[in-house]
Formats: C-alpha cells, sequence, structure tokens
C-alpha cells in the first residue's frame, strides 16, 4: 500500500507538471510562423506502396519545374493518428493530399487555415463540383480539390450471361439479379454458396453508412439535408426509410447478403468478389486495378448504380490537397498545389501501375476518355458528373456517419419491422450532434 | 566482549550466515551505503516506468479534462467529459456488457482450465507435449486468433463449424453474425485464449499439494468427487484469488478479440468498454472524452485489486 500511495503522489506531481506545461503551450495556434527557405518541405499522403510510387515521381516533377524540393512520405495505416501526434507538437506537415471528408475535422482542429481561392493560379480549369468538396461548413475553402470518383457498381458478368440475366437498370432488377446469384448456382459447383450482394456492413469507422447513402440518395433520402445555410436531419424521412425497407429487404427477406456482412470490413470485403463468392459489389472505382489482377477484367462489369425510386445516385468523394497551418514555406505550398491542378500532373497522376492517384481529373481541361481509354472509366465520370453527392459539409460528419451506421446496423441485425421507428431514434441522436455543431436550424 | 563479539560472529557464518538471521557483517556494510543505494539500482526501471507508464496516465488524467484540439489549444471543460461519457446510451450498455463478458470469460476459463489441469497433471513426457500443445492459444497473437475464428465461425452451412455441427444434425448457428449469439461466441473465444493459462497455474499449484492427504481421504473412504472438493479446491484457493484478479482485469480491458471479431457489432451487441473508448477517440476524434472513459476504467480496476488485496490480507491474519 506504501508504494501505491507514494506512486499515486507522483503521479499527482506529474498530472500538475503536465498540467502547467500545457498552460504555456496554449497561446493560439494560427498566429503568423517565420517563414524559413531552408526548412524541409515536408509533404504526406495516404497511401499504399503502389500509389506512393506514383506520387514520387510526380513530386520529382514538380522538383525538376520549380527546384522545391519535396520530403515525401507515404503513410497508410494510423494516417490520422500520426498526424494528431504532430499537430501536438505543433509542427505539422506543409502540405498533405487525403479524403475530402477530412476536412471537417482539419478545420475544426485548425489544422488547415483559410484558403482564397482566387489566388490559387489555374482555380476557373477546376470543375465546380470538385471545389464544393473544399468547402467547409462557413462557406470558405480550406484545400485545393486533387482527385473525384463516385462509387459504381461491380457484378459478375459471367454469372449474369450464364444465368441469362439482363444488366440491372432499376432496384427491381438488382434485387432479382441478386435472387438469382444467391439461389441459382452461378458458379455451377453443385452447391448453394453464392450469394448476391457484397456490404462491408461493420459500423467500424461507419463504413455501413458509406454503402448505404448511395441507395438513400437513390430513393430520394439522405442522412442530412442542407436546409439554407443550416442543415435538417433527413434520416427518418419517407424517402430515407423507403431505402432503408428495401435494403432490410435483402438482407431480412430475400437474404441475399454474403453471411457475416454486418461485421465485415471493406478489406475482407474485398475477397468475397475476388474468391467468387458475391456477385454484386457497389464500391470505388479504385478497386478496379485489384480486381483485373485477381478475378479478370473479363469476369465482371462495370455499372451506374441501378435506379431507385428517385433516380440514379451515387457517393461522390475524392481528395483534396490540404495546406497546413504553421508551415514555414507559405508560398512553396501553393506552388505545389498549383502543380498539382496542372493538366500534366492531373495526367500523371492517372497513370498508376495497379492505381492512379488522381482517378477522376478535377482539371476540366484533362479528358477521362483519351487518358484511361477504358470504357468503366467513362461510366464513373459520366456518373460523378450527372448524379453524384458528397456528404455535406458539417464541421465534422464522422459522428453522423458512425451514429448512422450503428443504427442502420441495428435495422438489418434484429431485422426490425418497425423501420420508420428505429430511424426517428437515430434521428433524434443525430439531431442533438446537429445541435452541438451548431449546425441545426 | 569484544572476543565475545567475534565469536558470535563466526559462530553465525558457521550457521549459515545471512540466510538464516540478520548478519552483523552484513549490517555494518548497510550502514555504510547511504539510502539513496537501493534508488541507484532502481533508477533504470524508475525512469522507465515514469517515462513510460506514469508520464502518460497523468497526460490522460489530464486530457480527460479538457476538449483537446491539439492545434487550437485545449479547451479546460472540469468533469463535462466524464458527464457527457456517462450519460450516452451505448457507452453505458457497453459497461454491462464488459462485466457480463469479464465474468462469463473468467469463470469458463477457470472452470477449463482446472479441468484440464486434472487431466494433464503428471509427468509423462506425452503429457508435457500434450500440454505444450494446449498452451499455444495463449501464445499466439490475438489479432490472428480473431481473423481465425472468424473464418471458423463463417455464418452460413460451409463454414467449418458450421459444417461439423451438420454431421449431428445441428446448425447452421448465426454466431459472430447475430446480436443474440455474438457475445456468447466472442466469449467462447476468450475461454479457449484464457484456459490454458488458467490452467499452468492451477498445474503449479496441484503440484503443491501434499499426496499424503489425498492418501488419507483415500483411507477415510473418501471418493473421487470428495477429494476434489475438500482436499484439492481448498488448496488451490491461493491460486484461484491470483487468477481471479488477473482475469478480472484481462476481461475488463478486453479489446482486441472484439476490435478483430466483430469491431462492436452487430447492432453493438458486442461493443464493450475499450472498443466504445476506442471508437470515441479515434472515429470521433473526441480524445477528451475518451480519456474520461479510460480514467473510469483505471479507477473500477484499481478499486477491484486493492478490493481483492484487503479480502487476502484479512483471510490471511
Amino acid at each position: 500500500m506504501r508504494t501505491s500511495r507514494r506512486s499515486v503522489t507522483a503521479a499527482a506531481a506529474l498530472a500538475v507538471v503536465g498540467l502547467v506545461g500545457s498552460a504555456c503551450g496554449t497561446s493560439s495556434g494560427g498566429a503568423q510562423v517565420q517563414q524559413d527557405p531552408n526548412a524541409p518541405f515536408e509533404v504526406w499522403t495516404r497511401s499504399t506502396e503502389a500509389p506512393a510510387k506514383v506520387y514520387a515521381k510526380l513530386f520529382a516533377d514538380f522538383e525538376q519545374k520549380t527546384g522545391v524540393k519535396v520530403d515525401y512520405k507515404p503513410i497508410f495505416t494510423d494516417f490520422e493518428k500520426q498526424l494528431q501526434q504532430r499537430a501536438a507538437s505543433k509542427d505539422l506537415p506543409d502540405v498533405i493530399i487525403n479524403d475530402t471528408g477530412s476536412l471537417g475535422t482539419l478545420v475544426q482542429q485548425g489544422l488547415v487555415p483559410e484558403l482564397d481561392r482566387a489566388s490559387v493560379v489555374g482555380n476557373g480549369d477546376i470543375v465546380e463540383r470538385a471545389w464544393e468538396s473544399a468547402k467547409g461548413a462557413d462557406g470558405k475553402y480550406y484545400g485545393v480539390p486533387f482527385s473525384a470518383q463516385s462509387f459504381v457498381t461491380l457484378i459478375r458478368k459471367d454469372w449474369r450471361e450464364k444465368l441469362g440475366k439482363p444488366l440491372p437498370r432499376t432496384w427491381a432488377d438488382l434485387a432479382d439479379l441478386a435472387t438469382a446469384f444467391t439461389t441459382q448456382d452461378p458458379d455451377g459447383d453443385g452447391q448453394a454458396n453464392t450469394y448476391g450482394m457484397l456490404v462491408p456492413g461493420t459500423t467500424d469507422r461507419g463504413y455501413l453508412a458509406w454503402w448505404a447513402s448511395s441507395y438513400l440518395l437513390q430513393a430520394g433520402g439522405d442522412i442530412v439535408k442542407a436546409d439554407g445555410d443550416k442543415y435538417a436531419v433527413a434520416i427518418d424521412s419517407a424517402e430515407s426509410v423507403k431505402a432503408v425497407e428495401w435494403i432490410r429487404g435483402l438482407f431480412c427477406d430475400s437474404k441475399v447478403v454474403v453471411p457475416g456482412a454486418l461485421t465485415l470490413n471493406t478489406n475482407d470485403a474485398h475477397a468475397f468478389f475476388e474468391s467468387g463468392k458475391a456477385g454484386i459489389y457497389h464500391t470505388g472505382p479504385y478497386m478496379f486495378g485489384r480486381f483485373d489482377q485477381k478475378l479478370g477484367k473479363d469476369k465482371y462489369e462495370v455499372i451506374a448504380p441501378p435506379a431507385g425510386p428517385a433516380g440514379v445516385g451515387s457517393l461522390a468523394e475524392g481528395e483534396n490537397v490540404y495546406l497546413m497551418a504553421g508551415s514555414p514555406r507559405v508560398a512553396d505550398q501553393k506552388k505545389l498545389a498549383e502543380f498539382l491542378i496542372s493538366a500534366g500532373a492531373q495526367q500523371a497522376g492517372m497513370k498508376g501501375e495497379t492505381q492512379p492517384v488522381v482517378r477522376l481529373p478535377v482539371n476540366k481541361n484533362v479528358d477521362v476518355e483519351t487518358v484511361y481509354n477504358d470504357a468503366r472509366w467513362n461510366t464513373v465520370a459520366k456518373l460523378y458528373q450527372d448524379s453524384a453527392k458528397p456528404f455535406p459539409s458539417l464541421p465534422n460528419f464522422q459522428p453522423f456517419r458512425q451514429q448512422t451506421a450503428e443504427g442502420l446496423n441495428g435495422i438489418l441485425a434484429t431485422c426490425a419491422t418497425d423501420v420508420k421507428g428505429e430511424l426517428s431514434k437515430l434521428a433524434g441522436n443525430l439531431k442533438k450532434e446537429l445541435q452541438a455543431q451548431g449546425m441545426a436550424k | 566482549m569484544t572476543a565475545v563479539e567475534t565469536a558470535r560472529d563466526v559462530g553465525a557464518t558457521a550457521n549459515g550466515g545471512g540466510a538464516v538471521g540478520p548478519h552483523p557483517v552484513g549490517r555494518r556494510r548497510e550502514r555504510r551505503l547511504t539510502g539513496a543505494t537501493p534508488w541507484l539500482f532502481l533508477a533504470p526501471a524508475l525512469l522507465l516506468f515514469v517515462v513510460f507508464k506514469y508520464v502518460p496516465m497523468a497526460e490522460g488524467i489530464r486530457l480527460s479534462l479538457f476538449q483537446v484540439r491539439p492545434f487550437l489549444g485545449d479547451l479546460f471543460v472540469g468533469m463535462d467529459n466524464y458527464v457527457r461519457i456517462l450519460e450516452d446510451d451505448r457507452f453505458r450498455s457497453a459497461i454491462g456488457r464488459t462485466f457480463l463478458l469479464a465474468a462469463g470469460q473468467t469463470a469458463g476459463a477457470m472452470l477449463i482450465g482446472f479441468a484440464l489441469a486434472l487431466l494433464l497433471e503428471g509427468h509423462a513426457r506425452s503429457l508435457w507435449f500434450v500440454r505444450s500443445a494446449v498452451f499455444l492459444p495463449v501464445v499466439a497473437a490475438t489479432a490472428v486468433i480473431g481473423e481465425i475464428w472468424r473464418l471458423l465461425y463463417y455464418p452460413a452451412p460451409e463454414g467449418f463449424i458450421n459444417n461439423i455441427l451438420s454431421f449431428v444434425g445441428l446448425g447452421p448457428l448465426t454466431f459472430l453474425d447475430s446480436p443474440d449469439s455474438a457475445l456468447w461466441s466472442v466469449m467462447a473465444v476468450g475461454i479457449w485464449k484464457g484456459a490454458p493459462y488458467d490452467m499452468v497455474l492451477i498445474l503449479a499449484g496441484l503440484a503443491g499439494i501434499d499426496r499424503q492427504q489425498y492418501e488419507a481421504a483415500e483411507i477415510d473412504g473418501a471418493s473421487t468427487w470428495q477429494r476434489i472438493r475438500y482436499v484439492t479446491l481448498p488448496a488451490l484457493r491461493p491460486v484461484v484469488t491470483i487468477l481471479l484478479t488477473l482475469a478480472a482485469i484481462r476481461g475488463l480491458r478486453t479489446f482486441t478479440e472484439v476490435y478483430v471479431l466483430t469491431g462492436g457489432g452487430p447492432a453493438g451487441s458486442t461493443d464493450v468498454w475499450m472498443t466504445r473508448v476506442f471508437s470515441v477517440a479515434f472515429e470521433r476524434n473526441e480524445l477528451g472524452i475518451a480519456s474520461a472513459g479510460s480514467v473510469l476504467l483505471f479507477l473500477i480496476t484499481f478499486a477491484l485489486t486493492v478490493t481483492v488485496q484487503l479480502y487476502r490480507r484479512r483471510k490471511a491474519s
């Protein structure tokens, strides 16, 4: 006991030291930083090995053009965690390239300063929809768009042709095809071991909401909807209820979803499509490279998601170049962003070995058809242009995605019949979150 | 006087020296060394403890009182984080589930560990081999175990366990796929992983029991069950106390198994204390609230340990 009392005292003493230390360190982070052209110019991207090579080449081009040397660091796992650590020591990398979805958090924590859109050379060449993804909840810009994409539906072509089914154009077609894949043994091995829909339905990172949001849009529903300059919860609207009821049918009535879907993360999910266990997968176009290699380009086809009651809809996503706060190289930050959105760099970014780092170009002067020469990418581009919609630019969208995923996961796991009642409960929680973020009407 | 003392010294040394009683020579040397000496020896370990344990702990306690915003400066919010996490429905139900999981895993692992220990006690070479095989789950990485059990539990007829069950006309069971069975399935994995560890400690306890007690009991006409009940179990009490403490702490901070097996789903049915804290910290970026959750867990574990210690001391005295 004596030792533990002593260590408690020591811990308390240390806590006091910590408090004092932090009190000294809480001066404003946004203060003007001394510029230093000799400081290393650090750039981070969230990439695995293959795309990192494409980035490295891009940055080498940049150095050749401008003489600015980039200290490049690709990070895949723990990107946010490492960024938080650097933020804690107030020494952020100068530039990061990351999901448009992380904008809210970056702004909320003060990691990215406001950006004057008009001052970026070449800003007029960027499509307006992409700029939307760089806009914060306050209507100001906090990043430069770099790449865009929308989710598409992948279908096992050989299975569909074997069963003599047409390409699905509506929800009814899709459900019918999923049932056929589940019950009619499309792989012909005599066993009932195939499934229609592949759904990465874990609540981890809110994946289920990611997947479901396209279907919500197709029914005219949404998680939250813009209402003037504020937002209103839309997850309990009649349209959203209809979408969730339809998804519930796939899980609970026709049972065409792969087993274990509600605890499945994306990494494990890909294997189901590759190994011929599931035939329909709504996912991002960055998977083409991997599926071409592991499954075969001729085995699957890429279509725009079949239309729901409100037409075709799909989630739009992308990546932004964020010019981080507290950089000693402000001029070079902008120079790099301007280079990355130039037609040349965008084209180079689309030519990756297995994964392009620019999926759809944000620059109007780059033609998807000529660069990729791949009809599947035309499908993605057309979908993005006509019917894709990004998550709303709330100060922090993460809690909404997380709670929606948890709510939907509950409905699908228990096969609750009162979908409307369950969604109203979820709506109540989302409303509280909107109020907490000061975005409720 | 001097002569007598010397004689006593020699006597003490001849008797085996300091091992028996305080040795005068030793005492003299002790006096020469300053009070700082033991601390000097402890310094490397203490330093590591301070840097890697106490400082992070103190930092965690500090963060639990702030809204954490690394670049804008943290905002002091007092006990607000504690109030918010305790008001969170999901966190509250996770607490209940954590205790259920901890209790189930502890009891299950102990029972099966005890049964295994009784079966595998002895010195034969074959037993040594079987014991090592049984111990494997303890040393395998939890993340790997999780991935493998996910495959075993695959909730379709072609899943491994369901396939076996079908031979005896059972199944297919849902395992991790249904909110009704997910927590029990996680618990089973925990027991599978924890039981061999308990077995080893119980084996050590069994080895310490005097054989004569068994013989005496047998002469008195005690059945096998009576021998276990009245000889083995009472003799194992100290081992059981330690196992209970260790297992309870381990059970409360369960994370990896749940995270890899289910990520807390489906429908939050396997969400436990630490997965909730993780989700709040790294999915919702609320480091302050997550720290509050961790501090609460620390306090509870601390209280639990102290209670067991006090209980033991009272028993002993």
